[in-house]
């Protein structure tokens, strides 16, 4: 893109102004796919509106951003039938040391954009930064985490402080970019994105990001040479750009236009995303105190019927885990569904038969934001309607939604509200522990000893198949009769992208490899 | 020149109260309804701690009085203050913590607010960056509703009986039905997708200006047809018509030395209050669809992600926009007609 200044935006209004006037036809329209073979044109949902640390933020759109420019320990590609695949990137090899400690082993041969050699000093330096829980996004990690040395190729990771065993960073280190550690003793790493990863940052202007293939990527350089993305904030705005040539990539398909875009001479990926949509419930305001109108309420909901208003976007699922997510099974005992004669049975049994004597449930959902969420909500709402629930649909537009979406503990906090959860790992910590253990609760409330216990232990347990049996029959089951949360379905990405592209491929929890993508002929 | 003197003075200092009252409006309503800037900036995943830190570090949690006067304060000496959410360069703004030893020292606290404060992109220039794009769509949405509705107005304005005043009621009528959004969607569908005729998404040169500028067109030109025509129609009643005719004036004087005159006193007014307030609405979905980079598109950005600082600075331009034409269009009145002089 030819860069635009005031002089030449008037010159150009000017000439453009005069050809237009003597009835030339528009001969500064070129389509943009036509010379777009060196580059890639993708048009991004949301801003990138944080620094380029990336400890600083829990922002999905930057996280995508930085796939591209930073290099991870390890990748995990997530996909259906092996969620636990890893693919190793910085390090060559990762074990199991003992209950507190990991040991990776590292590559030789890279190098960060800005010219430092990799080595474990910057593992240690970001692995101690960014779990810090003083950052912002220290969130994603269980406790502070310490690293040392043993040799110029081996780091050993070790869980110091904090209840939770050094494993947990064995699909954990797939999350988390890899920066410089003089970028972070110098304080330089807000300044500029300086990673190891296949793209390197070269400009940023207005809502344009443009990266171009880095020469020395460890894994060599990318087949295409530039990568300029955008942030489009209409989503029809972004299907029309890819349909007249001036976009190669869109994300956020919505579900109405899926069949379109099938019509269409242009490729649509679906990928089942590391997402479950919930409807949680909050236990400190009634109804939902008691466990059984929570279960009820579960009893009240066809999800078949939801499944059919997402059409494309939604993906059957079973529980609180995506089936792209550790751990994930679909049979969970004590799973409530839809049963209109056993919830009524249970709400009689908590005092409310056919809802007589309920108080009002606030039902907060957003729009602009998930796809569909008003159209499913209003079914949602008849359906608890029909047995008895006195419902109140509140569909409020993003940013005031979520003012309210984590209020879980005010005497007006909706007593059910409806999000999904994206985390970046396989890693189920990443879902329930905010969500559903005591200490987090940030969206559900409805906790208990015996769900906190379940967490607990499952994240203790080193050994990864012990620890997916004890995530598959304790933790699930527990999840399963408490209910602090109703799993609705898995949230399906929707991407778009022009034919001739290929090699591409999208994360679960949306980011895109381009590492291999090419222009076919 | 006395009487302009004293018209400006009296009117401008009107429009400082008008502007002043906008934005303490804008400033406390931002504050009062849902929706954390912080939240915005950090993501949905971070603790409540880390937010209030932040919210504490922007002075969202102050008082909004003490928030307000601070805010005049930058404001009369020309900073319209920094956006929340784009840097420098319109992208990401440092939101990185500076720490020592595990502790934020005095010294890494202050060298972080500098860091911040001189990152983040003034409102000022974000709108400079954005204000000559959207005048060039206005310029060009004006141009091509004067185009249109200048000849349609005028003659069914000039013939109210005949076929030409029907032609401006349906045309008229055509166009204020098309909710500009959807115009907006088909023809970028038909005029770019399809017929390839014509560029539409962003903004790499003057032919992305004309798609969004036909939207507006459509959206401004029945105001103008309808008022026009009726404007015309009602002077055409007036005994100075007949007189003009009984004097042996040409057609075309009385049309266009008087009549045209005549009528061009409530279609100023029209154009003062509404057409400003038309544009204005316009300029803004028009831009957010067409991802066209003026002030329209940055305001509906700062809205959905509560940009305080730009959707404040964007208010008080508009209202100070909006009091000049105002101001502007009482002024030409006078010339028309001296009867108007107050």
């Amino acid at each position: 893109m030819a860069k635009t200044t005031r002089r030449t935006f008037l010159k150009g209004a000017a000439a453009a102004g005069t050809i237009a006037a003597l009835g030339g036809k528009a001969p500064f329209y070129k389509r943009a796919h036509a010379d777009s073979r060196k580059y890639i044109t993708y048009l991004q949902t949301e801003p990138l509106t944080s620094s380029w640390d990336v400890s600083s933020h829990t922002i999905l759109a930057q996280i995508y951003f930085e796939h591209h420019v930073f290099g991870k320990l390890i990748q995990t590609p997530m996909t259906e039938n092996n969620p636990e695949q890893i693919n190793f990137d910085l390090a060559t090899g990762h074990k199991i040391i003992d209950e507190k400690t990991i040991e990776y082993t590292l590559r030789d041969d890279v190098y960060f954009h800005a010219g430092q050699k990799f080595g474990p000093e910057d593992v240690k330096a970001t692995f101690e930064y960014a779990s810090d829980p003083q950052r912002p996004a220290g969130t994603w990690y269980p406790g502070q985490a310490e690293v040392e040395i043993v040799d110029s190729r081996t780091v050993r990771v070790r869980a110091a402080k904090g209840a939770y065993p050094g494993s947990l960073f064995w699909f954990l280190s797939g999350f988390l970019p890899i920066m410089s550690a003089d970028d972070i003793k110098n304080k330089a790493i807000g300044e500029r994105p300086n990673g190891t990863g296949y793209y390197k940052f070269v400009s940023r202007e207005g809502p344009t990001t443009k990266l171009v293939a880095y020469d020395k990527y460890h894994l060599g350089k990318a087949p295409i040479e530039e990568y300029i993305s955008t942030f489009v904030g209409d989503a029809n705005t972004r299907l029309l750009s890819l349909l007249n040539g001036e976009a190669d990539l869109i994300e956020r398909i919505e579900p109405e236009q899926y069949e379109t875009l099938l019509k269409e001479k242009v490729t649509v990926a679906r990928t089942i995303s590391t997402e479950n949509k919930y409807l949680h419930f909050r236990g400190h305001r009634k109804p939902f105190d008691d466990v059984r109108v929570r279960h009820a309420a579960c009893h009240a909901i066809n999800r078949d019927l939801l499944l059919e208003i997402m059409g494309p976007a939604g993906h059957k699922s079973v529980g609180q885990l995506s089936p792209v997510k550790f751990g994930y099974t679909d049979t969970i005992a004590g799973t409530p569904e839809y049963d209109p004669d056993r919830c009524q049975q249970l709400l009689a049994e908590a005092g409310y038969p056919k809802g007589e004597g309920m108080p009002e449930i606030e039902y907060l959902t957003s729009v602009g934001f998930y796809p569909k969420t008003k159209e499913y909500g209003e079914l949602i709402a008849v359906m608890l309607q029909e047995q008895g629930f006195p419902v109140k649909l509140t569909v409020m537009e993003v940013a005031a939604w979520l003012d309210r979406v984590f209020d879980t503990k005010g005497p007006t906090a909706p007593q059910l509200a409806d999000t999904g959860w994206m985390t970046g790992s396989p890693e189920p910590n990443l879902v329930v522990r905010p969500m559903w253990h005591s200490a987090g609760s940030i969206l559900s409330n409805c906790s208990s000893p015996e769900l906190d216990a379940a967490i607990d232990k499952q994240q203790t347990i080193s050994d990864p198949a012990a620890r997916k049996a004890s995530i598959q029959t304790e933790l699930m089951p527990a999840l399963a009769k408490q209910m602090p949360s109703f799993g609705l379905f898995t949230s399906v990405l929707i991407h778009a992208h022009n034919n001739a592209l290929k090699g591409l491929y999208i994360y679960p929890n949306g980011p895109m490899d381009l590492s291999k993508a090419s222009w076919s002929a | 020149m006395a009487f302009v003197l004293t018209f400006l003075l009296r009117r401008l200092a009107q429009g400082i109260v008008v502007v002043f009252l906008v934005s303490f409006l804008i400033f406390a309503l931002l504050r009062l309804i849902p929706g954390d800037p912080v939240r915005i900036m950090l993501g949905t995943n971070v603790s409540e701690v880390t937010l209030e830190q932040k919210a504490q570090e922007l002075g969202l949690r102050d008082p909004i009085p003490v928030q307000y006067a601070n805010y005049i304060y930058d404001l009369v000496r020309g900073d319209l203050g920094q956006s929340y959410l784009l840097g420098e360069s319109g992208g990401a703004a440092p939101t990185a913590q500076n720490k020592q030893g595990g502790q934020i020292t005095a010294e890494a606290e202050l060298a972080r607010e500098a860091e911040i404060k001189t990152a983040r992109a003034p409102v000022l220039k974000l709108i400079g960056d954005g204000l000559p794009f959207t005048l060039q769509l206005a310029g060009l949405g004006l141009l091509f509703t004067f185009l249109v509705a200048l000849p349609l107005g005028l003659s069914g304005g000039l013939k109210p009986e005949r076929w030409q005043a029907k032609l401006a009621f349906f045309t008229g009528s055509l166009f204020i039905s098309l909710p500009n959004f959807w115009l907006a969607l088909v023809l970028i569908l038909l005029i770019s997708s399809k017929a390839n005729l014509l560029p539409s998404i962003g903004y790499k040169g003057f032919a992305y200006t004309i798609l969004p500028a036909i939207v507006l067109a459509v959206e401004l030109a029945p105001v103008i047809i309808r008022g026009l025509s009726v404007s015309v129609a009602g002077s055409m009643q007036q005994g100075f018509v007949d007189g003009g005719i009984v004097r042996g004036l040409p057609w075309s004087r009385i049309v266009w030395r008087h009549v045209v005159r005549n009528a061009s006193i409530p279609m100023l007014n029209l154009f003062g209050v509404q057409i400003g307030g038309l544009l204005l609405g316009g300029v803004f979905v028009t831009e957010y669809i067409f991802d066209y980079p003026g002030i329209g598109k940055l305001t509906i950005q700062a809205v959905l992600q509560r940009d305080f600082p730009i959707i404040q600075g964007v208010a008080i331009l508009a209202a100070g926009v909006l009091v000049l034409v105002n101001i502007l269009v009482d002024l030409i009145a006078t010339y028309i007609d001296r009867r108007l002089k107050y």
